[in-house]
């Protein structure tokens, strides 16, 4: 008897070690510790033991079936975490690579768009242009030193018996008469209005920490009926609010350009001193003129260029700014970058950072 | 140009409760801009140095008394009391058109205005202490008496003069004519100088230059410690060829940068008659009674006629009539109305600037006070934008290309010789070899960018989008906006799929066929194409030092586009397909491809075999091993096992006849 419990003991473990799924755990318990079971049967048959020999069975069987027991729980257990496949969770990610585009493209689709907004038409005109719709046009004097070797770019060609000499643009100004040009027949009954931005690749001869050869610019251009000093005032300002935040101010100073007349400046508070000049610490702002920085130069189309443009300048009047895309852009986002020069390297430890 | 001018000498002009601060502050508003206003001396000495920027058309505001002049107009629109104190002289002498002390033959058309006047036993020592605290201030070092008057005379009113000692003028006689092609002149800096011809020079008695009129003294007639009589030399001259001087022979004295400006000839005679009271007040000198003074076209008031109408119309605002005239009267313009029409009268030191109505509406304005100026947006009607503008799509490659990990960069567009074809266009006058032409392509500056990068150990690509510049016989070069990326450290495999994923994106069906081509290593390359349209080029480059890039699957791998192209090739929605009724049949294909055999055509020829073979994609590759996942669908049914295997059988007796592939179990 006490041979038989043992072996059923050991049996029972034995196949609970194998067992595969709580299912079969459930039937080996049934036939084991169940009511009909094989452990069940003997524990009836102690009865008919002699007296001396119950004791001692009567332990066996017991101890037999809290093994079974026992050993039932532990598998099942193994089983439950058999289930969940080993899953690491806080693995780093496999990131798909990270793209960049340069700044001067962001800072492009940033002042796009707000003019786009108040319905400017977005141009694009030649790099390499004529000195007339460079200079000429735009009523600049041959001795203007901006048209000297020393400033601007030429190109080695044969001059144009009218248009004058090939040059890379210094300014996106020589996109003016090019669209008061276009407009021109564009659209039967207000074929002189205009309200262009022209974003486009600039040249001037410099190269230092704080001048590229090449760099961009906006060029603003609007022309109607009625166009006066008040509308050029509203567009500076929505564009400030717009690109800049509500926070900063803008002004506009008296300044001289040859193709407007009036002509300004417009300068925003300065992001870094808010415009008080001093620091926190007191001392002097390095970064901007007495609180003001300088964005850039506007005025009223002057009207000898209105007349080269081909616009009756009796009848409309209009109003033009041009600045320069970077400068812009570093302003707004506080950006100080030592050297100017970085933007137009491929140092990709730069290029990253945006 | 800009100039330093000292609060302390401002004030001796006006008299103003405004504080350094706010005179700035109003002058930037209204006026020349203030960029600086930096704290100089100590204790009861406290004084202020403005920095200003006078533009090129007001070099009459260039000194003290023209930014004296300026405050004067506009403080009070700010509400401050100002008080103007003018300057005027009464001295005695006389203006005369010939003198016995100098002989003088002047070409007018060089100098409209000649004024000179001795003054003898002049006494050559250090100036007064104030004179000399003032001129360091604004960074002028002081040297002696004669020489301190003539620089403190320059900034005091923006009139530069000279001084000779007279007695080294030969024959008291003095010719001011252009000079020819050659001559030689040595200022009083010690160098020598050789003149390009049409300069304005001055000549003595004895034919030699004594002097580069405008620009700086020659040595030979300069004043020094043992001088007795002193030339006083006030003068206007061409501006013209007083740049081209200045600039031609890198001399920018201050006097050269204010009369190549354009200076008015009234201030000549405040200014001799300044330089004599100092004269005799500060060396002991006595100025003799009579002034030279040549000046054949004296100056004629100039008068414009504009209306209400006008000015209101480009001010936007209304400003009333006796408003306008107090504003350009505190101004020195003199007004006179007469019904709706204005009659003004241009003082003589704005000659130069005020032309045209515009002209007088700034004047209106910047004293009224653009700060005073509402802001309005324009109203009417839109302009008509010019039809298919490209930079929607541009910006939708840039977005698609950074989507796939690229970096973008921007090169410069002038490049060296080596960078370009042989008809490219050269500047005149570039700022070096390394950018002396217009790039047409932007490989090399590309092959460049990569090489900036070296210490780089991963994969990465980067891209430009950018003008190349094609010549066109007498006319602009054709610029041509293109598309250009390169791949360091990416397998060929990876980065086709870069291109591939682009142009899908895109929505263009494009064709990859080899081609080869210069600038790429031998059967590297495609040439990409949609129909007959060519849209550009994607391979391995070679690049000179290519070695130090390795193997085939470390070199460079380039691509290039024209960018118009991809732009009319592109759907910007992709046509709709309706979603198949029936499900695909999808199987792996396992072939063996003989060595050489272009994966390309296979492809393209399973899915040429039958029409019911929708799509082929390569999975795999393992050796000469190559899995192909075929998708087989039939538009109106389920197709059956059977017919699948009709169809593949279909396919494997082609790509073993035209390839010698063969189907690996």
């Amino acid at each position: 008897m006490q041979e038989k419990i043992q072996n059923i003991k050991n049996q029972a473990i034995a196949q609970i070690t194998q067992a595969s799924s709580s299912g079969e755990l459930e039937d080996i318990r049934i036939s084991y510790l169940g009511r009909s079971g094989k452990l069940a049967k003997l524990i009836k048959e102690i009865k008919r033991l002699k007296k001396e020999e119950r004791k001692q069975v009567g332990i066996l069987a017991n101890d037999a079936k809290q093994t079974i027991e026992k050993q039932l729980k532990v598998q099942q257990n193994k089983l439950r975490e058999m289930v969940r496949e080993w899953f690491d969770p806080t693995v780093p990610g496999a990131k798909t690579p990270k793209g960049h585009l340069h700044l001067v493209t962001q800072a492009i689709e940033e002042i796009a768009g707000v003019f786009k907004k108040i319905g400017f038409v977005r141009v694009r005109y030649p790099e390499v242009e004529w000195d007339w719709f460079a200079f000429e046009a735009l009523n600049m004097p041959k001795w203007h030193p901006a048209r000297d070797t020393l400033e601007t770019f030429f190109i080695d060609a044969k001059p144009h018996p009218k248009y004058g000499q090939i040059l890379l643009t210094p300014h996106t100004s020589s996109g003016q008469i090019r669209e008061m040009e276009r407009v021109k027949g564009a659209k039967a009954g207000v074929d002189s209005v205009v309200r262009m931005i022209n974003i486009a690749k600039c040249y001037r001869r410099q190269s230092d920490v704080s001048h590229v050869p090449m760099f961009h610019q906006f060029e603003g251009l609007v022309i109607d009926e009625g166009i006066a000093i008040t509308h050029l005032k509203g567009t500076l300002d929505y564009f400030a609010r717009n690109f800049f935040g509500p926070g900063r101010k803008t002004r506009l100073r008296p300044y001289h350009f040859q193709f407007t007349e009036p002509s300004f400046e417009v300068d925003i508070t300065c992001d870094v001193c808010k415009g008080t000049a001093r620091l926190p610490d007191g001392q002097g702002c390095k970064l901007c003129k007495e609180g003001w920085l300088e964005l850039g130069g506007a005025g009223m189309v002057h009207p000898t260029v209105l007349k080269n443009g081909g616009i009756d300048n009796k009848k409309y009047t209009g109003f033009a700014f041009g600045w320069g895309v970077e400068r812009t852009f570093m302003m707004k986002s506080g950006l100080e970058i030592d050297d100017i020069r970085l933007i137009y390297s491929s140092d990709l430890r730069f290029l990253k950072q945006f | 140009m800009d100039i330093l001018i000292l609060d302390s000498w401002l004030r001796e002009y006006i008299e103003t409760d405004a504080t350094p601060k706010k005179v700035a502050e109003y002058l930037s508003l209204c006026g020349p801009s203030v960029n600086k206003i930096e704290p100089v001396g100590r204790g009861n000495k406290k004084d202020y140095v403005y920095h200003i920027e006078v533009t090129t058309n007001r070099a009459d505001s260039a000194s003290v008394y023209g930014i004296a002049r300026e405050a004067w107009a506009i403080l009070p629109r700010f509400g401050r009391k100002v008080r103007f104190n003018q300057l005027k002289s009464n001295l005695k002498q006389n203006s005369v058109s010939e003198v016995n002390y100098l002989e003088a033959k002047i070409d007018h058309k060089l100098c409209p205005r000649f004024t000179a006047v001795l003054i003898k036993d002049v006494q050559v020592k250090p100036s007064s202490e104030k004179i000399k605290e003032r001129l360091s201030l604004v960074g002028v070092r002081p040297i002696n008496n004669v020489i301190d008057i003539s620089n403190y005379l320059m900034y005091e009113l923006g009139q530069p003069m000279h001084t000779f000692d007279y007695d080294k003028i030969k024959g008291s006689k003095m010719v001011l004519r252009a000079s020819k092609k050659g001559e030689k002149l040595t200022t009083l800096d010690g160098k020598i100088h050789t003149l390009l011809g049409g300069d304005i020079i001055i000549e003595d008695g004895k034919g030699r230059l004594i002097d580069l009129a405008g620009i700086m003294g020659g040595e030979n007639s300069q004043v020094d410690a043992k001088t007795k009589n002193v030339l006083l030399f006030v003068q206007t001259y061409n501006p013209l060829n007083i740049r081209r001087t200045s600039i031609s022979l890198a001399l920018r004295s201050e006097a050269a940068v204010l009369f190549e400006k354009g200076l008015d000839p009234e201030l000549v005679s405040l200014g001799i008659k300044r330089g004599i009271e100092l004269f005799e007040k500060l060396t002991d000198g006595k100025a003799e009674p009579e002034i030279l003074d040549l000046y054949p076209k004296p100056y004629k008031p100039k008068r414009l006629k504009t209306d209400i109408e006008f000015i209101t119309s480009r001010l936007g605002i209304e400003i009333e009539k006796k408003e306008i005239s107090r504003l350009l009267e505190a101004l020195g313009f003199k007004t006179s109305w007469s019904g709706k029409d204005i009659e003004i009268i241009v003082p003589s030191f704005r000659t130069n600037d005020i032309s045209i109505s515009e002209d007088i509406v700034e004047e209106v304005a910047r004293i009224y006070g653009y700060h005073n100026f509402p802001s309005y947006l324009m109203q009417g009607s839109l302009p008509e934008p010019p039809k298919n503008t490209p930079f929607e799509f541009e910006i939708k490659v840039k977005r698609i290309l950074k989507g796939m990990g690229a970096t973008e960069v921007y090169n410069y567009s002038m490049v060296p010789k080596e960078f370009v074809e042989k008809n490219a266009l050269r500047l005149k006058n570039p700022l070096g070899a390394e950018s002396e032409y217009m790039r047409d392509s932007l490989r090399p500056s590309l092959v460049q960018s990569v090489k900036q990068n070296s210490g780089e150990k991963g994969p990465f690509h980067l891209f430009e989008m950018a003008n190349v510049y094609l010549p066109r016989k007498g006319k602009l070069p054709d610029e041509k906006v293109t598309l250009a990326g390169i791949f360091s450290n990416y397998t060929y495999r990876e980065a086709k799929g870069v291109i591939e994923s682009l142009l899908e994106q895109l929505n263009i069906n494009a064709e990859y066929k080899p081609e080869d081509s210069q600038h790429f290593l031998p059967s590297r390359r495609v040439k990409i194409a949609t129909g007959n349209t060519p849209l550009g080029e994607l391979g391995i480059v070679s690049t000179r030092g290519g070695s130090a890039f390795g193997g085939d699957e470390k070199r460079l791998i380039y691509y290039e586009f024209d960018v118009e192209k991809l732009r009319k090739s592109s759907k910007s929605v992709s046509s709709y397909r309706p979603i198949p009724k029936y499900p695909a049949q999808i199987e792996d294909i396992t072939l063996t491809l003989p060595e050489r055999t272009r994966v390309g055509n296979i492809v393209s020829s399973i899915l040429t075999a039958s029409k019911l073979v929708k799509s082929v994609e390569l999975t795999d590759i393992f050796k000469d091993a190559y899995t192909f996942r075929v998708w087989y669908q039939h538009p109106g049914k389920t197709l059956t096992d059977k017919e699948v295997e009709e169809i593949r059988n279909k396919l494997l007796k082609e790509v073993k006849k035209k390839f010698g592939a063969t189907q690996k179990i």
